[in-house]
């Protein structure tokens, strides 16, 4: 029987022969489309992967540093007619580079954050699991630490949705950061963590802030580390509970601001999942948003992916086109609920004159009580 | 080409034009340039042989950029490879002899839409895919849909005068072209006439055409657009014998019905390609016809359509299995469902007139089939662009268990490649219809084009007099 590993090894290699000379992703490849570089496409680094493996060349600080410029947002999976886990190849030739201390400083930095708390961006232990319930609500590193005003939003809807909640993984990432850098090891512990803290609860019901979280439980989780996600336990965005709702009603806000709403990162791996936020904040904000050009199936991610830690330049790069697509299209306020999406854009939004704000915290503040 | 001192003096050169962040000498970014999506490179490289390297890559954000870069490189004189898609099949963006790979892809703003006069002004680098979908938020379309179409460049399409699926009813990406920018070997920025049609002297932009960026650099295009159409029907239709569903297609374009599609496929391709794509297991030629626009008008058209193709004695298939070719018509191009390596294969594809078409199909067919039995080669086609006039056959020989040595591998590509294009220049059909002839078909553009070719040497030497642009293409050497 072949271990996970050697499966994952073997798919990995004949996705990159796949990948290595089609170019049918690349219109949508948002590293590709910030930097214009075909190296720096599915293409591209199909080609490097291949090539290693064919002995053609040998991994290095320049290549390596390469192979960490993808974003793992899964885009070009997304668009992809057979399906190729491009993404999931390059986290794990990542996995290699780690092995061979080839990983950017900026990567192995945040990984022994993750290591030792659990997150990349505090030095603060995940608060333990107290109580139990039949919902769960999954808060993660980001919420909690980047942006903890969205996650007051979000209790005090589900309060007015009549939910109570237990609260698991305060502080804890979903695993996704130490996963895309290449730290299968650290990835699978939190994984593991986050899964006996949910089961601890007896929840059977787990909703989620982002899309990143929903798609880390259900796809990542089993595809990338093994872990298998339990199939009595639902995992469900907070938006979807809410636009569901039909007995929570809000006051809309004066219509002055031309709006947009942005796809948070990972929102491309969720296919499903486009229309609750725009319903959502349609309630709040009247009318219809006005779309950006990369948008749903074709949404690009901001920078709070990986790259935030290893390769920042193209972090930002990816969040200026997010907000430079809003520009273009006559948005002045955007809207979106993702902690990590949200910090980003704040970070450089004054830069191109557009307003941001939460979606969870717009709601809340309108909510008719 | 160049090396050491040298090399890094020019190097600084080109950097002071397009800066810092836009020029790389990586050896991982060198080695990706290198190749494009032709089969010999590909083989070439899985076989474990190196390719030729670029000395630079550039990526100039103006045209005044590009300008400069060839000023320098004119100066020196360093082969210049116009980059844009990388997905030409006949090897044209390959750096033969080094030099400076010039990728267009940050020249792609969209700077005009004309939604009077429908047309549409960009930058030579702008992918299709997104071209369109810019365009569809404006109820509009750019009707040029190749396969390439989600990495493909307007400047690629024009210099290697590409087709898409519906240039039966729009035109080749040659005709929906009304003016250009021109960056020439010399830095001279040029324009051609705001409109193609005229009586104002010869039409010089033509040359540029089909160039494959041996003559210049095309910097900007406008082009013509159309309104999304109401409707597009699509049919799908069997035919049991092939010069019947031939037949058809010269009745339904002869008698200007302006269908937007029809692809007839050969009984091989019928029982092949269309059975692993679309799953339709059939024998005979499969055909599918479309037609778009208002909807009483294209429901007109089709109803004449399908009363020419009953006359021939083709069977009607209904509308689903031609809306599923429509919805499927790029899954041919995605791994692993498309010819992919170790495979050899070739698009040895064609144009010619009705009169000339059925002989040509099957002198091809044979010469492949009889030469190379050996191989078990298979010889596959399509007839996918009509004219007024005639139609092109899009057709291809796959061989399963090629040699695994790389030289002896490229050799019997090109014998078998030499032995289809002898086949079609000696029934009346030219060595290419869309793809391009790149290095592939170079050594066959003297026989094409006979005691012309020398008055084309003498334009390409008076254009470009120290041979920088894309050298080693189209036959005319470096």
């Amino acid at each position: 029987m072949d271990t996970i590993a050697e499966l994952t090894l073997a798919n990995a290699n004949a996705t990159a022969d796949n990948c290595r000379y089609c170019l049918m992703c690349r219109h949508v490849c948002p590293v590709g489309h910030v930097t214009k570089v075909e190296t720096l496409t599915p293409h591209g680094w199909g080609l490097i992967i291949a090539s290693e493996r064919r002995g053609m060349l040998e991994w290095n600080e320049e290549n390596a540093e390469i192979m960490y410029q993808c974003a793992d947002c899964g885009t070009c999976r997304a668009n992809c007619v057979t399906d190729q886990p491009f993404p999931d190849t390059v986290a794990r030739v990542r996995e290699e580079l780690v092995g061979l201390g080839l990983a950017p400083k900026g990567a192995q930095d945040a990984a022994d954050r993750l290591r030792k708390w659990g997150n990349p961006y505090e030095e603060k232990a995940p608060e333990a699991v107290s109580g139990t319930g039949d919902v769960a609500l999954f808060v993660g590193d980001e919420a909690a630490y980047v942006r903890p005003v969205g996650l007051a939003a979000a209790k005090t809807l589900l309060e007015a949705a009549g939910i109570n909640v237990v609260t698991v993984g305060v502080g804890r990432s979903n695993g996704y950061i130490a996963s895309s850098l290449g730290y299968r090891e650290v990835a699978e512990e939190i994984a593991r963590a986050n899964l006996a803290d949910i089961l601890a609860t007896g929840a059977k019901r787990v909703i989620v802030l982002s899309p990143g979280d929903q798609y880390a439980f259900t796809t990542l989780y089993p595809d990338r580390l093994g872990v298998e996600w339990p199939s009595d336990v639902e995992v469900v965005e907070l938006v979807s509970v809410l636009a569901a709702d039909d007995s929570l009603s809000f006051s809309q806000g004066d219509a002055d601001s031309t709006y947009t709403y942005v796809d948070p990162t990972h929102a491309v791996r969720l296919p499903d999942r486009h229309d609750a936020p725009r319903a959502l904040a349609s309630r709040v904000l009247g009318g219809e948003a006005k779309e950006l050009f990369w948008r749903k199936e074709r949404a690009h991610p901001v920078g709070n992916s990986a790259l935030q830690f290893s390769q920042p330049e193209i972090a930002d790069k990816l969040t200026w086109a997010r907000l430079e697509d809003a520009k273009n299209v006559g948005a002045d306020l955007i809207v979106t609920e993702d902690a990590g999406t949200l910090a980003q854009l704040d970070t450089h939004a004054s830069r191109f004159g557009v307003e941001v704000r939460g979606l969870y915290e717009l709601l809340a503040a309108s909510l008719d009580r | 080409m160049t090396a050491g001192l040298q090399s890094e003096m020019i190097r600084s050169e080109l950097e002071d034009v397009v800066g810092e962040h836009f020029i790389s000498t990586r050896d991982t970014d060198r080695a990706i340039y290198a190749t494009d999506w032709s089969w010999m490179a590909q083989m070439w490289l899985d076989r474990g042989e190196k390719l030729t390297l670029p000395d630079y890559i550039v990526h100039p954000g103006t045209v005044e950029e590009v300008s400069a870069l060839l000023q320098i490189a004119n100066s020196y004189r360093i082969p210049v490879i116009p980059f844009g898609g990388g997905s030409g099949t006949q090897g044209s963006a390959l750096p033969l002899h080094g030099g400076i790979m010039l990728d267009t892809k940050r020249l792609d703003k969209i700077l005009d839409i004309d939604e009077k006069s429908l047309k549409v002004t960009t930058q030579a680098g702008i992918i299709n895919t997104q071209l369109e979908w810019a365009l569809n938020e404006h109820g509009l379309t750019y009707p040029h849909y190749p396969a390439s179409s989600n990495c493909a460049t307007m400047a690629g399409f024009l210099a290697a005068r590409g087709t898409g699926t519906i240039s039966t009813k729009y035109g080749k990406a040659e005709d929906m072209v009304l003016s250009m920018q021109i960056v020439l070997p010399n830095g001279d920025i040029i324009r051609t006439p705001a409109v193609p049609n005229h009586s104002s002297g010869p039409d010089f932009g033509r040359i540029f055409l089909g160039a494959e960026g041996t003559m210049g650099v095309i910097t900007e295009a406008t082009m013509q657009i159309d309104y999304l159409p109401d409707v597009r029907l699509f049919r799908a239709l069997l035919f049991d014998d092939l010069s019947k569903a031939l037949e058809a297609g010269r009745r339904m374009m002869t008698r200007r019905l302006d269908p937007l599609v029809i692809r007839l496929y050969d009984e091989q391709s019928t029982r092949t390609r269309v059975r692993e794509i679309l799953g339709y297991e059939m024998e005979g030629a499969y055909m599918v016809i479309g037609f778009d626009g208002y909807e009483d008008i294209a429901t007109l058209q089709e109803q004449k359509a399908l009363e020419i193709c009953a006359d021939l004695g083709a069977k009607d298939l209904g509308r689903e299995p031609g809306e599923a070719w429509w919805e499927h018509r790029y899954d041919f191009y995605y791994p692993p469902k498309n010819l992919k390596l170790p495979w050899m294969y070739g698009t040895t594809e064609t144009v010619t007139t009705f009169d000339k078409i059925e002989t040509l199909y099957h002198a091809k067919k044979a010469a492949v089939e009889d030469n190379y039995g050996d191989w078990d080669v298979s010889y596959i086609g399509h007839f996918s662009h009509w004219y007024h006039w005639g139609v092109s056959l899009y057709d291809r020989f796959v061989i399963k268990d090629p040699p695994e040595d790389a030289q002896e591998c490229i050799r019997l590509h090109n014998r078998i490649w030499s032995t289809a294009v002898k086949a079609s220049l000696a029934n009346g059909g030219m060595i290419n219809d869309h793809h391009g002839v790149g290095i592939k078909l170079g050594r066959f553009t003297r026989e094409q084009y006979g005691s012309a070719w020398p008055l084309l040497q003498d334009l390409k030497r008076t254009i470009d007099p120290k041979g920088i642009m894309n050298p080693g293409k189209l036959g005319f050497g470096y």
